[in-house]
């Protein structure tokens, strides 16, 4: 029997609608990043992390004990989670499972991009404790009440700090912010980039040619709907970065299947799968641009082949 | 043999159509020396302007009384050579074409020695033909400037105004008390929303200041004789009065019958189940939601082809087999109207389009458009198995199923039910008798050929025009009216016809009057006449067309066609195969 | 048989989002999901244009397996935006059946 839909959107809308999060961490695991990095906080231009990164190592965790509920009487026992969620926030549970080394992992990233922008010379702060998360997920499954409160909330949050530009670093949160908002939010007019963007924009140069092969996975988000697709590219072929195309490229990537994982976890690993065949068949080195499609291929790649963040790769090529 | 004759041969190359298969110089060369050949030559082009004028120089210098041009179809140059040798002081009846392209270099392009063999025979056939030809003159008839236009709907009316504006006096007849035939009833017309109303209302406001132009209603036409350019025609009024008119053209316009379905054809009969005009009628009267019988109208499914496109079978043995041409885009339109109301009301209407094919054919595809992507549901389906309409506990259901789900039967439940009826030929029996005008299996007024001679019928000088022809859509119905008009133009406009002499002709000695070629003849040509106190045939000259049909069935070979004559034929047999006799 | 829910019909007529009139049923959409389920998404989107509302709720799990990624909309020749109206789908079954906003 798969994963009862109804009672896991039930948890993420309670979730959202009580905690401000469709999975609620401690504000410890969401601004540890930023650590020793002096972001001011606040300020006109902001660096929005949508705890996407931070999440990777909690859903990697909880995810592993949905799919092992797949397929098992327990899943039966769904709604009553939902029922005791409403009381304890269950996923807190799920964050003290989360691995030390993957969090790490994740936070370095985040640090990374924050460096680069820096280094471009772009003057930003940083929301701390009072960040939250976008709502895109709920905003996927079509809970349109409680996603149409949060983006109020989080628009909100915007006005009180001053807020006029949002430098985002997760495809997920770019279009979130930048696409549905303006949809749920009357006259939300809070100017929204990729950090990609900010950095393709800044015309930042690279300290090191770096003569090395990748192979690029495209979101789906920035490709189609986003239109990020020839920055990363501009950003990586300026460090002399040799791209490996896959079949299935820019507007027409593949899905890295990320999306399925909370409802579907198996049928999400055979889409990851079959995009990590693809990849690997055009060559090695896989860099993605998207926590969620990071997270994924690695785990479909089961060792078999490097996938990274492009951050890392331009953390190396621009000496941060 | 007949007297000696002085004709000219004339082969042509055609620029290698027939040269490159057919030895052309060996054609005229073999020729040359028959004692009725005066001039024997081959020209690259024979229908180019400087052939011609060699030829017409010498029919001059030698006199020719005949002549023999070998080249392409009749079809497409006879009357090329016939105006050639009108120019040269020569009968055009005497002028005999022999077509050796289309006949004989084009199908034996595997056989040259034979194909030159065979274009010998067929030139010496020319030749034998004309050497007994006669000269003849066309047949020419005084037209009458006046015309009878029967049937006042919006084909008749439009084309009574376009015949009085050339200056012609005009009869408009109409059988009804009213004009305007069926576009007083339809409504908003797509895709201009004309109403039917104001486009009659404006053909009959300038009928009614046209000098030219005598209407008459509940009249009808109950006898005619006479030939093209001069009919006699008497129609009767009403209280018992007639009128006795003189016309030089009849223009028939007389319109279609809309489809009534057979009892049980898609649910007919039962309640909620209407035809597309009353559908229409009810659209244009509301002031606000759709209400039928009380009960607010929030599903509304169409069928479209009923009584059209059929098939023969048990429940349908006369099918009308032909497409009705208006429904599409009425139904498409109407679609569209009712996205209209539903904007104005706010109250949606669920629309079912249950259609075999869209045929909103040339500029009127933004129909269909307009009407799916205002949310009109369209479901094909397949004459094998078409839409089933019931009702089941006082609920309209249509079952059906969708090929777009491979088939999936689904249920509909309506509250209206829309047939988009088609089109059937009008019952005019009276009218029938007089005209005799020929129908088409589909039981619509012929014309001679859809594209190469619409609007003429086989009775000359008779035209027909809109639905009484075939379904048509108002604007198609409007360009065949004026497409007669234009026929009728061209002939009175000139005040005198020219017609083939190439017709039958009576021996009346050796006719006895047996009466078979009356039975043969589909033109009504043939008549019985008293010569003293002998019973004979005789022709109409200006009715007979010359096919010939009287011919064969004559038992005493007392007719014959002139330019086909008997010693003509036997000649020509004679003649191609003069090479064989000889060996 | 299937009946056609005067509901969702008028539902899916009325709303904003749901927009696939533009749909002329190629099937390219459905060629290249990588889900590769028959039914996503040219199948689906006739049972909700036609009103199937069973046939919807009988499609629950494949409306919520939708990745959203736009594989199909990147490559639909009638520009229907299919994610959109994955979206509005999930809206009325969240509101319908989950009673859930």
């Amino acid at each position: 029997m798969p994963l009862p839909t109804k009672d896991i959107l039930g948890i993420l809308a309670d979730n959202l609608n009580q905690r401000k999060s469709v999975l609620p961490m401690s504000e410890a695991k969401t601004t540890r990043w930023a650590k020793g990095l002096d972001l001011p906080m606040g300020g006109k231009t902001i660096i929005y992390t949508g705890h996407m990164y931070q999440l990777i190592p909690v859903i990697d965790a909880m995810a592993g004990q949905m799919s092992k509920l797949e397929d098992t009487p327990i899943t039966k026992m769904m709604g009553l989670g939902r029922f005791a969620n409403k009381f304890v926030n269950m996923t807190f549970f799920m964050g003290l499972l989360a691995s030390k080394t993957e969090q790490a992992d994740y936070d370095r990233m985040l640090r990374n991009i924050a460096l680069l922008l820096k280094k471009a010379g772009v003057d930003f702060g940083y929301l701390y404790g009072e960040e939250m998360y976008s709502g895109a997920l709920v905003y996927d499954e079509g809970i349109d009440g409680s996603f149409a409160k949060h983006a109020q909330r989080v628009c909100d949050l915007f006005k009180k700090h001053g807020v006029t530009k949002v430098i985002t670093v997760d495809p997920h949160t770019t279009h979130t912010l930048r696409t549905a908002y303006p949809q749920f939010v009357d006259g939300f007019d809070v100017e929204v980039k990729s950090y990609l963007e900010v950095l393709a924009e800044s015309g930042l140069e690279p300290t090191q040619q770096l003569d090395e092969a990748l192979t690029l996975h495209d979101s789906c988000l920035y490709a189609r709907q986003e239109g990020v697709v020839d920055q990363p590219r501009e950003l990586l072929g300026k460090a002399g970065v040799k791209m490996n195309e896959p079949d299935l490229c820019r507007k027409n990537t593949h899905c890295c299947g990320g999306p399925l994982e909370s409802l579907f976890p198996a049928e999400s690993h055979r889409i990851a799968g079959n995009r990590i065949d693809q990849l690997k068949e055009a060559g090695e080195n896989i860099t993605t641009m998207c926590p969620i499609c990071l997270v994924g291929l690695r785990k479909a790649a089961k060792g078999t082949v490097q996938v990274n963040d492009i951050s890392d790769t331009l953390a190396k090529a621009y000496g941060v | 043999m007949a007297q000696k004759r002085r004709i000219g041969v004339y082969v042509c190359y055609c620029g290698g159509n027939i040269s490159d298969y057919v030895n052309v110089e060996e054609v005229a060369e073999a020729v040359r020396n028959d004692p009725n050949v005066i001039v024997s030559k081959t020209h690259m082009f024979t229908c180019s302007d400087a052939a011609q004028q060699e030829i017409i120089d010498e029919i001059q210098a030698e006199k020719l009384d005949g002549l023999v041009i070998a080249s392409c179809s009749p079809k497409l140059h006879m009357f090329t050579f016939r105006g050639m040798s009108k120019r040269a002081d020569l009968n055009q009846y005497q002028y005999v074409h022999v077509n050796l392209r289309e006949q004989c270099s084009w199908v034996h392009t595997n056989d040259k020695t034979g194909a030159t063999k065979k274009g010998i025979s067929m030139v010496r056939a020319g030749i034998a033909k004309c050497v007994l030809t006669v000269p003849l003159n066309a047949i020419r008839i005084e037209t009458k400037p006046r015309v009878l236009v029967v049937g006042a709907g919006v084909s008749g009316m439009r084309a009574a105004i376009s015949l009085a504006d050339m200056g012609l006096a005009v009869f408009l007849i109409e059988r009804e008390a009213e004009v305007g035939g069926w576009a007083l009833q339809t409504g908003k017309m797509g895709p201009e929303a004309q109403e039917g109303t104001d486009v009659v209302a404006k053909l009959l406001a300038r009928i009614n200041q046209h000098e030219n132009i005598m209407l008459h209603t509940q009249a009808e036409v109950i006898g005619k004789s006479g030939n093209i350019g001069d009919f006699n025609v008497s129609v009767r009024l009403p209280g018992d009065e007639s009128l006795s008119l003189n016309v030089g053209a009849i223009v028939v316009t007389t319109g279609f019958e809309p489809y009534t379905p057979e009892p049980d054809e898609f649910g007919w009969n039962a309640p909620g189940v209407i035809p597309l005009k009353d559908f229409r009628q009810m659209l244009a009267e509301t002031d606000g939601s759709l209400v039928y019988n009380g009960k607010p109208v929030r599903d509304v499914a169409f069928i479209y082809c009923v009584g059209s496109r059929q098939s023969k079978s048990e429940s349908c043995t006369e099918p009308n087999t032909y497409c009705s041409r208006y429904c599409c885009m009425a139904t498409t339109y109407t679609a569209t109207l009712l996205h209209d109301l539903e904007k104005k009301t706010g109250q949606p209407v669920n629309q079912y389009h249950l259609y075999r094919d869209v045929r909103t054919y040339g500029a009127l595809e933004p129909l269909y458009e307009k009407a799916r992507t205002g949310g009109a549901i369209f479901l094909r389906w397949d004459p094998s198995d078409p839409p089933k309409v019931s009702t089941e506990a006082g609920q309209l259901t249509v079952k059906a199923k969708d090929h777009l789900l491979d088939g999936e039967e689904l249920e509909i439940g309506a509250d209206l039910v829309v047939l988009a009826t088609g089109m059937r030929p009008r019952e005019n029996a009276t009218l029938n008798d007089v005209l005799k005008i020929p129908e088409s299996k589909d039981g619509f007024y012929n014309e001679i050929h859809l594209k190469l001679r619409p609007v003429e019928t086989m009775i000359d000088g008779v035209f027909i025009a809109g639905t009484a022809q075939g379904p048509k859509t108002l604007a198609e119905s409007v360009a065949s009216a004026l497409a007669a008009v234009a026929k009728t133009g061209g002939l009175l406009m000139k005040g005198y016809v020219d017609l083939e002499p190439l017709i039958a002709k009576v021996d009346p000695d050796k006719c006895i009057w047996c009466g078979e070629c009356l039975k043969a003849c589909p033109y009504g040509a043939i008549e019985k006449i008293n010569v003293g106190e002998k019973e004979i045939a005789f022709v109409i000259e200006s009715m007979c067309k010359g096919a010939g049909p009287c011919v064969p069935v004559c038992p005493h070979d007392a007719i014959e066609i002139e330019g086909f004559r008997d010693d003509q034929i036997v000649a020509m047999i004679d003649a191609s195969i003069k090479e064989l006799e000889e060996k | 048989m299937p009946k056609v829910s005067s509901k969702l019909a008028a539902a899916v007529k009325c709303s904003e989002e749901f927009n696939a009139d533009a749909c002329m049923h190629c099937g390219t959409c459905t060629a290249v999901c990588p889900m590769g389920y028959e039914i996503l998404p040219r199948k689906l989107f006739r049972y909700v244009q036609v009103g199937l509302e069973d046939k919807v709720k009988e499609n629950i799990s494949s409306i919520y397996s939708c990745l959203l990624c736009g594989m199909c909309s990147e490559n639909c020749p009638a520009e229907v935006n299919i994610p959109e109206n994955i979206r509005f789908l999930r809206k009325y079954i969240n509101e319908n059946e989950f009673n859930l906003s």
